[in-house]
């Protein structure tokens, strides 16, 4: 038998990334616990609230999830729900129940992650009927597809697989009734950071050629060059955690030129601090009165380091370049 | 069982039926349960009328009643509790409400219903807690959100009155504590005073001690603390101290529990020793991980060397921010809640602000929202509380400078920003040179303003491990007065989170 490392560096480098939607979880739910914002969902994926986050943490948060759910929702309201939403690298993401609670559900919404993140989300899924019964309720038989690393229903869809292999991940969503015709929004946070420019690249340009009328939101890292970016990888270092396409995230024109380059018509950017001050301000004065915060500082630096950067394309003049904060 | 889940065996081929993924209720028990329900619900209905009636005691009857046939619904507590708030029970009312949202945490009328027992028990802040959920959820509720001010602002006079109780009548840790009798274990092998004081010896083994992750008897922290509560206790609100012409002082910002830098400054810039005078300007403890060995270590060498060693107050050696920052969480993990009492009772005897030569003003925050503060005034200010809201004791702990002239409202949310002008007329006005101030994490590790009137400096490299800033401190000399800066960088240090919450350091790129 030929010799086999018991772990290569991909695997551990894997794995860590596995475990950050534990992180992004645990720390929603206690952001939510406080107040932040309504997630109902969360407590069956972590039934604990946890430890506290440090304030500038919870606001974070808060300013991803606001800002994410602002440019979803107007996309959504722009197709008239008449759409696809395939989550990349969802994670615990608990998207698809806000929306059906609130009556914006897509034709179909899909998620896609790792196989062994899946079966985990499956699993919540299966025993928890908060959880199930949503999907249920908009499932035309009385019989879902139910495989390890998958469940397939009318309008949800989870998938394992890896982002990696683009052509693997296309045959995968295929065979659940993805449909290239209907406009579709893809979503990426914090995923496309964690694999080489080259790979994100063909992710990307894979969603240009399939889809003629969709968007791409991307949430991740930006202005990653200073000494705040640098301080960042090294601790992620640390944790085996290795941001292989820091790359791309050098500025807000690095971030929007790599879509434009690989087929998508427009690409706008943001960075959370500029998105923090265009949220409905009245909300996000009530958030900061949820905790006292010591330092400004800490908050800014934070913001000014994560960005949503947003591309679209738009054959059915649907008007989505429109679409923004 | 029953037939029901045969016919789920017998579909469940390849595929997995709906049946199996969401638990469903047995028809036989469902049909019981219907009928219970229905019968409960006339109870219910009974109880109601009885309500109305104000026939409160009937009330409770029928809605017991029907609890006994339908004992998760809660409706029937909230609606029972309200019955028990009538007649005066608010024991009972508090349990009912209590059990309701046991039953159904989501049912906002058992918030409201509980909140109300406890305002009626006198629970203020309890009940605040459920008013603010209330108001959370129904932000359009006038009701909810009268209730809620008013309990507020109940909570905030009871807050007053507690600030403003003389001394006398607060009852200090020190008097129930029996130092003496606490005994030190054979098997501890770490620092003790020797005969009750500290001595350079002993600095230098405790600061080993901590390096090496070791905790310091809990009686030998004792006796630290109630020395040097002793000595800041003699100290006026401002300090101040000549600094001779061969003389120099070194003066450091905030240094946030961050241990293992605080080594590294000494390392770089010698002990603290008569002939090394050191000023540490406040932010001593929280956010960092090892606030408690930097606590002590400061409170050593101020007890070793007092009157050159000098510490002031920061916005941080409070109550309030050491709650929330984890200064109170590590105390509590490694020593006890009572000897994060007496920390807390200690900290309010650091002085406020320090003059130097006459020339100098060292303070953690900055300068005033008002003018016309002079330093007679802040001699006299009586400083052994918790910071108030505003005036010139909030002021000093929480200020900052801004570039432009005049002040304006404070980031921060408390206290003012003071522009170049405001320092001008108080240095003129009180025959200063400038103020060293700390409080703002800085990419240098210090910033000269207001045309060299306002210095910040820093002494917390990489702040939270994630900021990547450097740390200065200042070289005061006593022949010119002029401030030489140092800046340094981080050290590394164990992997120990903050008590307060998981490390902000694991969290930074997972967001």
């Amino acid at each position: 038998m030929a010799a086999r490392r018991s772990f290569t560096d991909s695997d551990t480098a894997d794995e860590a990334v596995r475990t950050t939607c534990d992180d992004a979880t645990i720390c929603k739910r206690f952001a939510t616990s406080k107040g932040y914002w309504k997630d109902s969902c969360l407590q069956y994926f972590v039934r604990n609230v946890g430890e506290r986050k440090a304030p500038e943490i919870n606001r974070g948060y808060y300013a991803r999830v606001q800002g994410v759910n602002l440019l979803l929702d107007a996309f959504l309201k722009k197709t008239q729900c008449l759409c696809q939403v395939i989550n990349l690298g969802a994670g615990l993401d608990t998207t698809f129940w806000r929306l059906k609670e609130e009556n914006l559900l897509p034709r179909k919404f899909f998620e896609v992650d790792f196989p062994t993140v899946v079966a985990r989300k499956i699993h919540y899924i299966k025993t928890k009927p908060p959880l199930s019964k949503p999907i249920i309720d908009e499932h035309s038989s009385d019989t879902l597809l139910l495989e390890p690393h998958a469940l397939d229903s009318d309008r949800y869809c989870i998938i394992g697989a890896d982002l990696r292999d683009v052509s693997g991940l296309d045959e995968k969503l295929k065979k659940f009734q993805l449909d290239p015709e209907l406009p579709t929004l893809l979503l990426s946070e914090c995923v496309l950071v964690y694999m080489t420019p080259a790979q994100s690249s063909s992710l990307i340009r894979w969603a240009a050629e399939t889809f003629h009328t969709a968007m791409f939101i991307n949430y991740e890292q930006v202005n990653m060059s200073d000494r705040f970016g640098q301080v960042m990888v090294e601790n992620l270092q640390r944790r085996q955690c290795s941001l292989a396409g820091v790359e791309a995230c050098q500025s807000l024109d690095s971030q929007r030129e790599r879509f434009l380059k690989t087929g998508w018509e427009n690409a706008e950017a943001l960075d959370m601090m500029t998105v923090y001050s265009v949220l409905p301000q009245e909300d996000v004065a009530r958030i900061e009165r949820l905790e006292f915060l010591d330092e400004k500082e800490l908050l800014q630096q934070l913001l000014q380091h994560y960005c949503i950067c947003w591309a679209t394309k738009d054959k059915l003049s649907l008007g989505l370049s429109q679409v923004a904060f | 069982m029953g037939s029901h889940s045969k016919r789920c065996r017998r579909r469940r081929r390849r595929r997995i039926s709906l049946y199996d993924i969401c638990d469903h209720p047995d028809y036989g028990s469902e049909k019981k349960m219907a009928e219970a329900t229905n019968e409960a619900e006339l109870l219910k209905e009974k109880a109601n009328n009885f309500f109305k009636e104000k026939d409160y005691e009937n009330a409770i009857k029928y809605y017991t009643e029907a609890l006994e046939l339908n004992p998760s619904n809660a409706i029937y507590y909230s609606n029972r509790s309200l019955a028990y708030l009538r007649t005066e029970c608010y024991g009972y009312a508090l349990a009912d409400a209590t059990k309701a949202l046991e039953v159904d945490k989501n049912y906002i009328k058992g918030y409201y219903r509980r909140a109300t027992s406890n305002m009626a028990l006198g629970k203020f802040k309890a009940a605040l807690k459920d008013y603010e959920t209330v108001v959370r959820v129904r932000p359009n509720d006038k009701d909810a959100r009268m209730k809620y001010q008013e309990c507020n602002k109940i909570v905030k006079q009871k807050a007053f009155e507690r600030a403003i109780a003389s001394d006398d009548k607060k009852k200090s840790v020190v008097d129930s504590l029996d130092i003496e009798s606490m005994t030190i274990e054979d098997d501890y092998v770490g620092p003790k005073l020797e005969d009750g004081k500290v001595t350079l010896q002993f600095m230098k083994d405790m600061m080993d001690w901590f390096k090496d992750q070791k905790k310091l008897h809990r009686k030998c922290a004792y006796q630290i603390l109630v020395q040097v509560k002793d000595v800041l206790s003699k100290l006026p609100s401002l300090v101040e101290i000549t600094i001779k012409e061969t003389e120099k002082i070194t003066i450091c910002g905030d240094t946030h529990g961050q241990y293992y830098d605080l080594l590294n400054i000494f390392e770089l810039n010698g002990l603290p020793s008569e002939t090394n005078p050191y000023l540490f300007n406040g932010d001593f403890v929280d956010r960092g991980s090892f606030s408690v060995e930097v606590i002590l270590t400061l409170f050593g060498f101020k007890l070793l060397y007092p009157d050159h060693f000098h510490l002031l107050r920061g916005n941080h050696e409070t109550d309030n921010m050491n709650q929330m920052y984890g200064f109170e969480g590590e105390v509590k993990a490694k020593y006890t809640a009572q000897m994060f009492q007496l920390f807390s009772e200690v900290f309010q005897w650091l002085p406020l602000a320090q003059c130097i030569n006459s020339k100098v003003l060292v303070m953690h925050g900055g300068l005033f929202s008002e003018d016309g503060v002079t330093l007679e005034d802040l001699r006299k200010i009586d400083r052994n509380r918790q910071p108030p809201d505003s005036g010139p004791m909030c002021d000093l702990l929480w200020s900052d400078p801004q570039p432009q002239n005049g002040r304006s409202v404070s980031k921060r949310g408390v206290s003012c920003q003071f522009g170049p002008d405001v320092t001008q007329r108080f240095l003129e006005q009180n025959k200063l040179d400038y103020i060293v101030r700390s409080h703002e994490v800085k990419a240098q590790g210090y910033e000269v303003t207001h045309s060299e009137k306002c210095i910040t400096v820093f002494s917390a490299p990489n702040y939270c491990d994630q900021m990547g800033n450097k740390g200065a401190y200042i070289h005061l000399r006593g022949s010119d007065l002029k401030p030489e800066f140092h800046q340094f960088t981080a050290v590394p240090h164990p992997n120990v989170k903050p008590m307060a919450y998981a490390n902000t350091l694991m969290q930074l790129g997972m967001m």
